[in-house]
């Protein structure tokens, strides 16, 4: 069985792959958001996602040492390691201490501050070319970097109360109360780009309903970005 | 010497895991081997996740605090680590640090009883 997920939130996919193993199907493989299952006993492996140094490979001394500990190493996707461990054979947590959390997230965290400046270039590069006479594609591509910053922003933001909450409890530091991006403005900017990319071209080519598809994807844009704007004001 | 003195005190306090990875390696020892015996001593209360045991050995080795004994050549392949003089002296700094808190801690009966 394969199934497709975006997952950007590393503790709810990990809880996901554990409820999918808990219904008796396992993970084999992964690649680009497609999860493969087999079959397995219902709860047979506990799953675990660890974040490492290393881009679609792991060192020599992370794979025997797992090995030694009785775990196996799925699959490995950016620096994204998934393992697991069968139930049988205890309890598997990855980080047991406060301190190795710390350093965990802060990895996690890193990552994707290097992911979002990287995709910020991104959007910069496709303004200009849009400005300069580029074309619809630069705006619709524009749109799409946007809402990925904004995903990206959430989720840095998330590992960011992790990692007070962490440092609270060593003594370190006080809780903030972050206010995280609504994924309505992200889907909201999608919209917009995807109402642009129906140009008026297209509207005369193929007729009146990508006319009224093209509104429809403004109307629906305007809506989740208001939505979204005051969900994101309003909570806590 | 003073700069050395210095260095050990950068390094201190251990963190617990640090400290019964350190105590486990006192004789040749290895990833699993360790998280048995500090379980042990600890009766249980301290387990140590292997991304926890992972990371440790790994700064610890950088630091030189720990290196490795023996890597077994024949297919059962495992990494013993040994610590070094270097984390004998980190070990000590801290124990001292502990002995202190201990007598300190003493205070507290001391001014019931008075």
């Amino acid at each position: 069985m394969t199934k497709f997920r975006l997952f950007f939130n590393k503790d709810e996919e990990t809880k996901w792959l554990n409820e999918m193993a808990g219904d008796g199907y396992a993970l084999t493989g992964f690649a680009a958001g497609v999860y493969v299952f087999e079959r397995c006993q219902p709860g047979e492996y506990i799953y675990q996602i660890d974040i490492t140094e290393g881009m679609f490979r792991v060192n020599s001394d992370y794979r025997d040492f797992m090995k030694e500990a009785g775990i196996e190493i799925i699959s490995m996707w950016g620096m994204w390691v998934i393992l697991r461990k069968k139930a049988a054979e205890g309890e598997f947590v990855l980080y047991t201490d406060v301190e190795s959390s710390i350093v965990h997230y802060k990895k996690i965290k890193k990552m994707f501050m290097i992911a979002m400046v990287l995709e910020c270039v991104c959007l910069l590069m496709e303004l200009i070319a849009f400005i300069g006479g580029g074309g619809i594609l630069a705006l619709v591509f524009s749109f799409f970097l946007a809402a990925m910053i904004i995903v990206f922003i959430k989720e840095i933001m998330r590992v960011s109360d992790i990692l007070d909450e962490l440092k609270e409890r060593i003594g370190e530091g006080l809780r903030r109360n972050r206010k995280l991006p609504s994924l309505f403005i992200p889907v909201g900017l999608l919209m917009n780009g995807l109402g642009i990319a129906i140009t008026v071209e297209a509207i005369d080519r193929y007729g009146a309903p990508f006319g009224v598809l093209k509104g429809f994807c403004h109307i629906i844009a305007i809506v989740c970005m208001a939505i979204g704007i005051v969900h994101t004001v309003r909570q806590g | 010497m003073r700069e050395k003195q210095d260095n050990l005190q950068k390094n201190i306090p251990l963190t617990e895991a640090l400290f019964y990875i350190l105590l486990s390696v006192r004789k040749p020892n290895h990833g699993y081997g360790i998280i048995q015996e500090v379980e042990k001593m600890t009766q249980g209360r301290v387990v140590l996740g292997p991304g926890t045991l992972y990371g440790a050995i790994q700064s610890m080795a950088a630091k030189e605090w720990i290196q490795i004994y023996s890597e077994a050549t024949d297919s059962r392949k495992k990494k013993e680590y040994i610590i070094t003089d270097l984390g004998r002296e980190v070990f000590a700094e801290e124990r001292k640090r502990l002995e202190e808190l201990l007598r300190n801690a003493a205070m507290m009966e001391g001014e019931e009883n008075d």
